[in-house]
């Protein structure tokens, strides 16, 4: 409380004022510290550090919000954001939510503080990425490399009288890189992101970094877009998980189904997929980017199974659509900083393995379709439920096998059925650890994996 | 509104840089507020009340560069705050290129703020009276609204009606002071249908003005409704080549790849299609796109950009020629080039071949083709161009719409898209800083 300089009679002070507005008020503190580090053109030649500052102030009104923030902690400016919060209803009014929140273990913590950390050091790790990567690889012509990293002190108060504190650490490095080849140049991203200290900065990180950049080069430059059309699709582990979190992780969000909006919102307790299937979004993976102690609700994090056995289980929830649904809130109320109310949002969002065999089992059963290796970003109708992806590297399946490769073209389809017809799903979950970020209304850091999927028809860009 | 004493703090700032050892240094200086009523299904769900500061500055010492930025906007704590700054700075590999820009260079005419004429007074009289009654008169939930398609039902309806206020104050080491001030009303609906057969489909409209006495969200709601049931009944076409006139509300879709290989920082690292190109016919002699940041009243004009310098009303590409690539100081070093300025601030593109163009009059120069309403998700390779979107909108035949599609991509690359354009129009909203109207294209791939 000293960072924030209030005391819990004042905490206790200002929910009385916001109650005079609704059933539930919480305060939200937040002192976030983001740094930076940039390498362009074989040097660290530009940095800084952010400071953002402040508390949110929400008021609830059963699933009306009210809501305001305020950039100094001295009581009088609490006092006016609580007053404006109440703006919502104007006289008190009822909201019912889940129990107190338990103490949490966070499943994050630093062994290096970032705060100790000697710049010049940084800079010469990130440096180090450059060098192993053009020692892989000769076309290497340009190198972008950023490092990030940012400590966010939290503080929680609520109506029901809990006390919450978490701190989180949240490190970061994303490497372009272009290479050129006879006058055609290929662009690569990778990236790691992890909540830990700056220890994530190894020499196996470095290394990683490096091979995954150049990692099957000269079939990028040789790919060529495919004739385009329905087959079939055969996803690696990974980073495929995206379709995951787009095609499906946001219609299992509470609020579209509390709306009507998703076309999960009538489909509870009914089977969704096949026999075996298991997605969860998962707050409690160590040292994920997803992970979190407690939600921005100040509920604990957890693991909640929205599939099980390809039935429909559970939607993820803030309070408001817990209390609204009558069950438990899941520990999915979040925000990108204390500027935004909580909505429910996803943290790491995967699929169990499964029983269908290995990758090269998936590929067999093929006769003409796609091997997607690499995904970029996606979008999603929450409402049709309809996704586009777009592919970064994959290859043509024929007769069973890898054949030529392909990149840049577009995977398009329906979350709903795409769930449906998934055939077969490996034994081989990886859980991606790049900087995925969602963009739902607000930006917060997320994380997505699958294992090796074989979906049996999906509609292909292409020539 | 920053006050006079929040100025005079900036200019300390710039003295505490100094004193801590920096050679030159910039500070940008925001305030916002900002009101925002969400309404659901006819009713308020929401109301947020926002105010922010902010102070950035750009450091530089020791012939390296940072930027740092804070909202405690506390003397003492900037000060502790800038020192540390600079020592960061000093840490930082030296970079020559690094500097400020040359004050011939800057704007000196931007000095109270409301010169571009779109801070509006009537924004200090809102209430939160008027402010739900915006946003409730805009719903269309529960109203008795024509534009349903008969058997469908509204099943969800989330408004947000805004109103802000946004203030800027940049100044540097060099003498530079200038300032920009504006408003905005806005009002932005998502409508969600059921068909008759339970197929769900959602769409969108959005409005905005600089002047309360400009903003009109009333259709909003209903154009919403149209375009979501003009998707009942959409499914896949057969692949392969067809005209495509895509919807001014989303044309810069297509134009904003073309501004991002144009800038200076995309070309430096060779991840631009448009490299080499200045000065080069790249594109069909029907794309012309200035830009035109000056035009008093309307959103998105401004004086400067984010490091004073005066923007510049000048063509981007004439003719299909290249005629500027983006370039602010930093890489107008690195590049040898003359700077220009860092980004395109209201790119027009012009009609073509007349003015009074507009989606149906691409649809009738084109006879058959499919219009594109709306992108779902893909992306560019800027390294060459190639491209692959998810779209939806109508199969038109002699000018008219008959069929609704969706789940279908378009893949090429930008370099002959814009070499197959066949007309542009001039209907685009003015709400948007990007004045891109309604395009007409030959030849384009569509995959189903």
């Amino acid at each position: 409380m000293d960072l924030f300089g209030v005391t819990r009679t004042e905490l206790r002070t200002i929910v009385n004022e916001g109650l005079k507005g609704g059933g539930w008020c919480d305060l939200y503190f937040e002192q976030t510290v983001y740094n930076d580090l940039l390498l362009r053109d074989s040097q660290v030649a530009s940095g800084g550090f952010h400071l953002d500052y402040g508390c949110g102030i929400r008021v609830l009104n059963g699933e009306k919000t009210g809501y305001a923030y305020s950039e100094s902690t001295d009581f009088a400016s609490l006092m006016d954001a609580a007053r404006a919060a109440t703006a919502v209803a104007g006289k008190p009014g009822s909201f019912k939510t889940g129990s107190a929140a338990p103490k949490a273990v966070p499943p994050y913590g630093m062994e290096l503080d970032w705060d100790g950390a000697d710049k010049k050091e940084l800079a010469s790790w990130l440096a180090s990425v450059e060098a192993a990567i053009r020692a892989r690889e000769p076309r290497t012509s340009k190198v972008i490399a950023l490092m990030s990293w940012s400590v966010s002190h939290i503080m929680m108060y609520n109506s029901l009288d809990e006390l919450t504190f978490d701190s989180r650490p949240l490190g970061s490095v994303t490497v372009t890189a272009i290479f050129s080849q006879a006058g055609s140049t290929e662009q690569r991203n990778v990236s790691r992101s992890f909540r830990c200290g700056r220890e994530m900065l190894s020499d196996e990180l470095k290394e990683t970094l490096a091979a995954e950049a150049v990692a099957g080069l000269d079939d990028s430059f040789a790919a060529r877009r495919p004739k385009g059309g329905k087959m079939p699709v055969v996803m690696a582990a990974g980073a495929s998980g995206i379709l995951l979190h787009e095609a499906m992780g946001h219609a299992f969000e509470a609020d579209f189904n509390r709306k009507g909006q998703s076309i999960f919102s009538d489909r509870m307790g009914k089977r969704i997929c096949k026999r075996g299937i298991n997605i969860l979004d998962d707050a409690t993976v160590p040292g994920n980017r997803g992970s979190l102690a407690y939600d921005d609700e100040g509920v604990p994090g957890q693991k909640t199974y929205m599939v099980q056995d390809g039935v429909l289980t559970s939607y993820l929830h803030d309070r408001i659509s817990a209390g609204w649904y009558g069950v438990p809130p899941t520990g999915n109320g979040r925000r990108e900083s204390f500027r935004y109310n909580p909505i429910p949002r996803m943290r790491a969002t995967y699929m169990e393995s499964g029983t269908d065999g290995t990758l090269q089992d998936l590929i067999a059963s093929v006769q003409k379709g796609i091997y997607v290796d690499k995904f970029a970003n996606g979008e999603v109708k929450i409402g049709e439920g309809d996704f586009t992806f777009y592919v970064n590297r994959g290859y043509l399946i024929e007769n069973g096998r890898i054949t030529m490769p392909v990149k840049d073209i577009n995977i398009i389809g329906n979350g709903p059925k795409a769930l449906a017809d998934i055939e077969a799903v490996a034994d081989d979950l990886i859980i991606d650890n790049g900087t995925w970020t969602c963009g739902k209304e607000q930006s917060v850091a997320v994380s997505c994996g699958i294992p090796s999927v074989l979906i049996k028809n999906l509609t292909v860009g292409g020539e | 509104m920053i006050t006079q004493e929040e100025k005079q703090l900036a200019r300390e700032c710039l003295d505490f840089a100094l004193q801590a050892g920096a050679s030159d240094a910039r500070i940008t200086l925001t305030k916002s507020t900002e009101d925002l009523i969400a309404t659901l299904d006819g009713q308020v769900d929401r109301v947020t009340r926002c105010a922010d500061r902010s102070l950035s500055i750009a450091i530089f010492a020791g012939g390296s560069f940072g930027s740092f930025s804070s909202n405690k906007i506390e003397r003492d704590s900037l000060r502790t705050f800038i020192n540390e700054a600079v020592a960061t700075v000093r840490m930082l590999a030296p970079d020559p290129y690094r500097r400020l820009p040359d004050p011939e260079r800057c704007c000196k005419d931007a000095q109270s703020g409301f010169e571009m004429q779109i801070y509006d007074e009537a924004y200090q009289h809102m209430t939160a009276g008027v402010r739900s009654k915006s946003a409730l008169d805009a719903a269309v939930f529960g109203k008795n609204v024509q534009a349903l398609a008969e058997g469908a039902a509204l099943i969800s309806e989330e408004g947000e009606y805004s109103d802000s206020e946004y203030d800027v104050y940049v100044i540097d080491t060099h003498g530079l002071e200038c300032r920009h001030t504006e408003t905005s009303f806005d009002y932005g609906v998502e409508v969600t249908i059921q068909d008759a057969e339970g197929n769900k489909y959602s769409d969108y409209w959005w409005t905005a003005s600089p002047r309360l006495a400009d903003f009109d969200p009333a259709q909003c709601g209903v154009t919403a409704l149209k375009r979501a049931c003009a998707q009942i009944g959409s499914e896949p076409l057969k692949s392969g080549r067809y005209n495509m006139v895509v919807s001014s509300n989303v044309a810069s879709r297509l134009v904003s790849p073309l501004l991002n290989a144009l800038n200076a920082y995309s070309i430096q690292q060779g991840n631009s299609f448009l490299v080499d190109s200045l000065g080069k016919q790249v594109f069909s002699d029907r794309l012309s796109i200035l830009d035109e940041p000056w035009r008093k009243g309307e959103s998105g004009s401004k004086l400067f950009d984010s490091e004073g310098v005066r923007t510049s009303a000048a063509p981007i590409i004439e003719n299909g020629v290249i005629k500027r690539y983006f370039v602010n100081t930093y890489m107008s070093g690195k590049l040898g080039m003359d700077p220009t300025g860092e980004d395109a601030v209201r790119p027009l593109l012009k009609a073509f071949p007349k003015a009074g163009t507009d989606e149906s009059g691409l649809m009738e120069l084109c006879g058959d083709g499919i219009l594109v309403t709306d992108f779902n998700g893909g992306n560019c390779n800027m390294a060459t161009g190639d491209f692959s979107y998810g779209i939806a909108g109508q199969l038109f035949r002699d000018g008219k719409t008959v069929k609704p599609v969706s789940e279908m991509l378009i893949t090429g690359n930008f370099l002959t898209l814009w070499k197959n354009l066949i007309a542009s129009g001039d209907d685009f909203r003015s709400c948007s800083p990007k004045l891109i109207g309604s395009l007409a294209f030959s030849e384009v791939e569509f995959s189903g």
